[in-house]
């Protein structure tokens, strides 16, 4: 580069060069999204066929599968880490988006947990105890303050209606995650898969008493991961190979 | 009269290294040469002199075997930088 230039040069190679560092995703992000998108579109396929071949109570066991999801997550440690070893640069973006997905992972962490604990450890430890017993009485008055003395073993049903609200409650942060994304990198196909997440949301909570509501829930969860991650996902590698910033 | 322009940054290399870190904080040495298209040597003797002037700041850290050199914009350079711009807007016909 020649080392005398006009101020007007000056102002364009600044436009250039900021330009060269415009938002684009980065080299591997379309694997963690295909990594997550396959794992929610199978678990939840599979799901769907627990549900509706599992005889009676039992079919709300095809939930466990859900569990599987945690294998996803060592998969993703190992593609972060690949992608941080051969990052270049880190734009604005690139940092704010971090943080979107981190708050996205917390907050589906964060009920997930307290699903668990509620749906497979008190709630069950409530049942099987007698309502004399201390140690019920002492978790009803912690969690259910209203029936203490007059609590009563419930059916398979009470132990899981709490998650009847957890798909469309995952497909909103799906697609604010996934809207979020797509507008601050220009990716349209991310966004599309956001506004898809929120329109099944929609049509999740309308159906929502319905008699096949589980089975509804779990393949609009699978078209949701189809649409939002693997699709996205496969465009994104596709797009690596022309200009999605190797670094 | 018109202002005088910071002579570290009226230098087309260095303006472009500002330039990128202004809309990256961290870039790697070789993203900067690959941007830039400057030669690793002249690229290093500009970054010294941008580092020196406290305008960014270097880290030398390891990939794996390989070695990496991270730069990154600190407060001044970005006070430099925007002090530049405005003083370049007033040479330019209004």
């Amino acid at each position: 580069m020649e080392d005398t230039f006009s101020e007007k040069e000056s102002l364009d190679l600044i436009r250039q060069m900021i330009d060269t560092a415009k938002n684009n995703l980065q080299q591997g992000t379309g694997k963690v999204f295909l990594l997550w998108g396959y794992l929610v579109a199978g678990i939840s396929l599979a799901t769907t066929i627990l549900l509706i071949t599992l005889p009676g109570d039992n079919r709300y066991y095809a939930y466990y599968l859900w569990f599987l999801m945690a294998f996803g997550a060592p998969f993703h440690y190992l593609l972060i880490r690949k992608m941080e070893r051969e990052r270049l640069v880190m734009t604005y973006i690139d940092k704010m988006m971090r943080w979107v997905w981190i708050a996205f992972t917390v907050s589906i962490l964060t009920v997930v947990i307290g699903l668990v604990l509620s749906s497979l450890l008190i709630y069950p430890a409530l049942s099987a105890a007698k309502a004399t017993d201390d140690f019920a009485r002492l978790f009803q008055w912690i969690f259910m303050p209203g029936s203490a003395g007059a609590y009563q073993p419930v059916d398979q049903f009470h132990f899981w209606f709490q998650w009847l609200f957890i798909p469309p409650f995952m497909l909103c942060l799906y697609g604010i995650a996934l809207f979020i994304t797509g507008k601050a990198y220009g990716f349209r196909p991310l966004y599309l898969g956001g506004i898809i997440c929120w329109g099944s949301v929609l049509l999740l909570l309308v159906t929502i008493h319905h008699p096949y509501v589980l089975e509804i829930q779990q393949i609009f969860l699978c078209f949701c991961a189809i649409t939002g991650y693997v699709i996205p996902g496969h465009l994104l590698r596709k797009k690596e190979g022309s200009d999605v910033a190797r670094a | 009269m018109l202002p005088e322009l910071d002579p570290l940054l009226h230098s087309q290399l260095r303006l472009a290294v500002m330039s990128i870190l202004i809309g990256s904080p961290e870039a790697d040495f070789v993203y900067l040469r690959k941007t830039t298209g400057a030669t690793a040597g002249n690229l290093s003797v500009q970054i010294e002199k941008l580092r020196e002037a406290g305008y960014i700041t270097v880290e030398k850290s390891f990939r794996g075997k390989m070695p990496r050199t991270t730069c990154r914009i600190t407060p001044t350079g970005i006070k430099a930088f925007e002090t530049y711009v405005e003083a370049l807007q007033d040479y330019l016909p209004k």
